[in-house]
């Protein structure tokens, strides 16, 4: 086997296993004098002008200042005045991080209630944006979340309302709320006309109606009841269920209007 | 007037001192503060306080230099908090270390665990104190003053073995032994390469050498040597590529394992202060010391301070060229650095030795000039 000779590799000469490595370096070197790459972040972000362009991320449609894709869901913005409570993003919630809770501009009878988040438990996946009816609670991409409290990760209607003030930009990305053809209807020898549904519709559709006292006959005894039935407009109807949860005799259910 | 060296300086200055305190205080104190003795003893005392100070402070500069090189290599910035472009970081590792506990194996020897950090500590701070930085710099006018920092550069094996052996742990033992090992074997080409130095200057003394190189540089025609003993430097210093007693891959950190705190800030220390006392040594054997060359206009060389400026300049730049290696190069295996050290570098130093020899019988070389005449 010895006629055959190894050819030498190219870096196996010592001058050039020694020289190339150390050209490298220098090339390197000359090239980090100007600026490195590292991003010092606190201080620096990608989001600054002067990284506009310079950012190795993949192509996606910038949204306001720098790269940050426009799909990226971040922290939430909540629009507390648009927000009619009606339960639904709290309800979509996987990850059980939402609560409603109290905040003023209610009358006492009648509380507004508002998500407040726990980003402690939160995936981020969304469904509470896609589900809110009006459109008023979206993900922005605020992405530093760092504190220093665990009681700081709860975010409060106020806090997310604040977000929403800062005009962050805002992910335009909305999934098509699955058309619900279903409707809430009523079985009416149930009802006692109690006005629960209507008084608790974040959407104001349902309207409580007369309904003809019926003749009773010898013997017969009516319940107790007001002469009243809810009438529900279905146009209006953001289906959150809230008149079926506060129904106090059950006689509200989803089904199909015929 | 004699020439102002460091010494002559913090004379001066104590005996002033003492001189004004004595008139102040009535006898016998005053006689006494005045007393030649004292003076001399406390003008030794501040001239090795100089010295130390001098020495930590370039230490912890060259750990700063080297982390700022590096960063750049890496495409990082390297610190940049602490201080301005985070100058004063190291002080701040080094406050932290000197806060923390120092603690021994339960089955290590007391003995040679502690005196080993602190003997390689005072043998680096000796080298540094033995070395002329500039002219005024070194007052002891020792013949053979190449001749003592190598050899007491080449103590630093037997107090490595010692705490590595003595620290009870299997990879600081093996580290230790490597440690032993790579610096004898990188010692007789180190040697060697100033052989063919001092044979070209004539001498041992690192003054005479440095006023040798007033016509050209040595590192022009003595490359060889030059290329042997960075080479050999960068082993003795255990620096990459030639890290192998502490390959952190392989033996957690090697003959420094078991030290923590202060005692391992000393072996960080001593390890950068004989980086520097390394990079020291290149600039007065082979880049003309404190000198510059004689076609440099007269203004760069009057300003006060201006040797031991241009010293450290051309001490940080050839600690840049060790960063530079370090960035560049893998580690190499122990039997790759053996065969490195045995089988080219001594033939290298060897062949170092020869063209010196040349050198001196022709005396004159095209482009470069004359070598002076030892001796004269």
């Amino acid at each position: 086997m010895s006629e055959v000779e190894a050819k030498p590799k190219a870096n196996e000469n010592p001058i050039l296993f020694v020289a190339r490595p150390m050209a490298t370096a220098a090339r390197q070197f000359a090239r980090s004098l100007v600026r490195p790459s590292t991003i010092v972040y606190p201080f620096e972000r990608l989001e600054d002008p002067k990284f506009r362009g310079q950012v190795a991320v993949a192509p996606g449609k910038p949204i306001g200042l720098g790269e940050v894709w426009d799909n990226y869901r971040g922290v939430h913005a909540l629009n507390i005045e648009t927000c009619i409570s009606c339960n639904l993003c709290a309800f979509s919630c996987p990850d059980l991080c939402i609560d409603m809770v109290t905040v003023p501009g209610g009358d006492p009878k009648h509380p507004k209630k508002c998500p407040q988040i726990d980003y402690g438990k939160c995936s981020y996946c969304g469904f509470c944006s896609d589900a809110c009816p009006e459109g008023c609670l979206t993900m922005t991409t605020r992405y530093e979340l760092s504190v220093t409290k665990r009681a700081d990760m709860v975010y409060s209607p106020q806090r997310l309302n604040e977000v929403f003030r800062t005009r962050l930009p805002m992910s335009p990305i909305r999934l098509a709320r699955p058309a619900n053809e279903d409707s809430i209807l009523l079985d009416p020898p149930l009802c006692i006309g109690c006005n629960a549904c209507s008084r608790d519709c974040p959407t104001e559709c349902i309207t409580m109606l007369d309904i003809p006292k019926p003749e009773a006959k010898p013997g017969e005894k009516f319940p107790k009841r007001i002469w009243k039935e809810p009438v529900i407009n279905d146009s209006d109807c953001v289906r959150c269920g809230t008149c079926i949860s506060v129904c106090p005799k059950e006689c509200l259910f989803w089904g199909t209007r015929k | 007037m004699a020439p102002l060296t460091l010494y002559t300086v913090s004379n001066d200055l104590v005996s002033s001192l003492l001189t004004a305190l004595g008139n102040a205080i009535p006898n016998p104190v005053g006689a006494w503060l005045k007393s030649p003795d004292l003076i001399t003893g406390l003008s030794v005392l501040v001239f090795a306080a100089i010295l130390l100070a001098a020495s930590m402070l370039n230490t912890i500069l060259l750990i700063w230099w080297e982390r700022k090189l590096l960063g750049r290599f890496m495409d990082r910035r390297g610190a940049m908090h602490v201080g301005y472009a985070g100058l004063l970081q190291n002080f701040a590792d080094g406050l932290k270390l000197f806060r923390k506990n120092t603690f021994q194996p339960r089955e290590a020897d007391s003995l040679g665990f502690y005196t080993g950090p602190a003997a390689y500590m005072v043998t680096s701070l000796i080298l540094f104190g033995i070395l002329p930085i500039s002219s005024g710099w070194n007052s002891g006018a020792l013949p053979l003053t190449l001749l003592l920092a190598l050899a007491i550069f080449s103590f630093a094996p037997l107090f490595i073995f010692i705490s590595a052996w003595s620290s009870n742990n299997k990879y600081s033992l093996m580290g230790g032994m490597r440690s032993a090992a790579q610096m004898i074997a990188y010692e007789v080409p180190i040697l060697l390469a100033v052989v063919a130095v001092v044979i070209v200057a004539g001498s041992f003394d690192l003054t005479t050498i440095v006023y040798e190189q007033q016509n050209y540089w040595f590192w022009g025609p003595l490359v060889v040597a030059l290329i042997v003993f960075v080479a050999g430097m960068l082993a003795e210093m255990e620096r990459i590529p030639f890290d192998l007693p502490e390959a952190e891959a392989e033996l957690v950190e090697g003959w420094n394992t078991e030290y923590g705190g202060m005692l391992f800030a000393f072996f960080m220390l001593a390890d950068y202060l004989r980086a520097l006392v390394g990079s020291i040594l290149v600039v007065l054997l082979f880049l003309g010391g404190w000198t510059l060359p004689t076609w440099v206009p007269a203004a760069a060389t009057s300003f006060p301070l201006a040797g031991i400026f241009w010293f450290m300049l051309k001490t940080y730049l050839v600690f840049g060229l060790f960063v530079w290696v370090r960035a560049a190069l893998p580690r190499v295996r122990t039997d790759q650095l053996l065969r490195i050290g045995w089988n080219r570098m001594i033939p290298l130093s060897l062949l170092s030795i020869f063209l010196a020899a040349l050198l001196v019988t022709v005396k004159c070389l095209p482009f470069l000039g004359c070598v002076p005449s030892p001796g004269s």
